[in-house]
């Protein structure tokens, strides 16, 4: 990042999750340049970093992208069949079964983030990007660890994600999600995000072994989020 | 489709038509070109409108030949196509799931030439593939023509998809159309 502009350095810090890797990388640009606008830009950072670290100590929700060290934190709800019920893959009684999920497909994935309550991970989000006729849409999916349900936590990196998602990706009109019809939980978190309900898709999925209705749910750029 | 709707149900108690479906070989490429080039045909397509007889060779060896069932739609005894209809199976595992699709050249319009081929490969595929149990259509909510042969042919309208494909450079809402084998007609 070349740039000694405060404003383009804060808006840097916001958009990016914040890592100490992010912030020698700034520092190192800043000082290339005149030392007032050097002054100034780190203030600006540090201001930021505080903001981020009190709000991880108020423990609140914040997106940020897995790490292998994260293995253990992920199996906590990967192995939970409460978590897995409405999931099409099976709960993970190998960790390394998991660990390899993490490193060929979580990892190098295009948009997959840790839901981290306090800094450390309580769930996942990700949207599955289309292509061709399909690149104005994106599949939202999401897990939360069960001990952290019922607290608005999957509403709130649901309205995170979908805020970042469409600021990064060219193109993406529409996040889309599908849920089983049976889902109440996850139909209420879509509700309070903000999406609609498009309508009932009948059979349009197999899980554990049977065909079942899903809710169609979609949110499009233009529609405000609700606050 | 420039018949009006009661015209059209008319004139198909008047003439249901014969329709045979059988697989494509490369030497109906003449007549798979009266449609495929015809933008009033593909104007709602995914593909793009072919232009040369070339364009339409590579179409049908690249996408027809190998796809994984795909019909003309031929009436009268000398068997030639005046459309097509195809179903592609879901991606990935879901063998339960299908998707139709279909095309018929201009001068065939207001037949039910349309609604009787998505009825006779809608039977087909649900006898040929017994896991099959739900065939889907999309349909832009502008393509009136297309949305009445899936709705005469008995599929049911699921939702309005808003912003779910892009075509000819945009965003389209499209309506979600479906069909389960435990509701279908079997001949």
């Amino acid at each position: 990042m070349e740039t000694s502009d405060p404003a383009a350095i804060r808006r840097f810090f916001q958009r990016a999750e914040v890592t100490d890797i992010d912030v020698c990388r700034v520092l190192n640009s800043i000082l290339r340049v005149k030392s007032q606008q050097r002054q100034e830009a780190r203030a600006s950072c540090c201001s930021i970093i505080k903001a981020k670290k009190m709000a991880e100590e108020r423990r609140e929700i914040t997106l940020r992208r897995f790490d292998l060290s994260d293995l253990d934190d992920y199996m906590v709800w990967a192995s939970d069949d409460r978590v897995t019920a409405f999931c099409r893959w099976d709960s993970y009684t190998d960790k390394e079964d998991l660990r390899r999920y993490m490193r060929e497909t979580v990892l190098p994935h295009p948009w997959f983030r840790a839901v981290c309550l306090g800094g450390r991970p309580i769930g996942a989000v990700s949207v599955e990007l289309g292509a061709g006729c399909d690149r104005c849409k994106g599949e939202l999916g999401y897990a939360l660890a069960a001990a952290h349900w019922g607290r608005g936590h999957a509403t709130a990196a649901v309205k995170m994600a979908v805020r970042s998602v469409f600021r990064e990706v060219e193109g993406l009109e529409r996040v889309e999600a599908l849920v089983d019809v049976d889902n109440k939980a996850s139909q209420r978190v879509l509700e309070k995000a903000g999406f609609a309900r498009e309508g009932v898709l009948r059979k349009s999925t197999v899980l554990k072994g049977r065909t079942r209705d899903l809710v169609m749910f979609s949110l499009i750029s233009t529609d405000a989020l609700v606050d | 489709m420039g018949v009006g709707a009661k015209e059209e149900d008319r004139e198909e108690k008047r003439t249901v038509p014969e329709i045979t479906l059988r697989p494509f070989t490369i030497s109906d490429v003449d007549d798979f070109m009266t449609w495929a080039t015809d933008d009033r045909v593909m104007r709602f397509s995914r593909r793009p409108t072919c232009t040369t007889k070339d364009e339409c060779l590579t179409h049908m060896k690249d996408h027809i030949m190998p796809h994984p069932w795909c019909r003309a739609i031929c009436i009268d005894d000398d068997g030639r196509p005046v459309g097509l209809v195809s179903v592609m199976p879901a991606p990935g595992a879901d063998v339960h799931r299908a998707s139709i699709g279909f095309d018929v050249a201009y001068d065939y319009w207001g037949r039910g030439v349309a609604t009787a081929a998505v009825k006779k490969a809608a039977s087909a595929v649900f006898e040929e593939w017994p896991l099959l149990e739900r065939l889907d259509a999309v349909a832009e909510v502008n393509n009136t023509a297309s949305r009445r042969v899936l709705e005469k042919a008995g599929f049911r309208r699921e939702a309005v998809l808003k912003s779910y494909l892009v075509l000819r450079g945009e965003s389209k809402d499209m309506i979600m159309y479906s069909l389960l084998s435990a509701n279908s007609v079997v001949r």
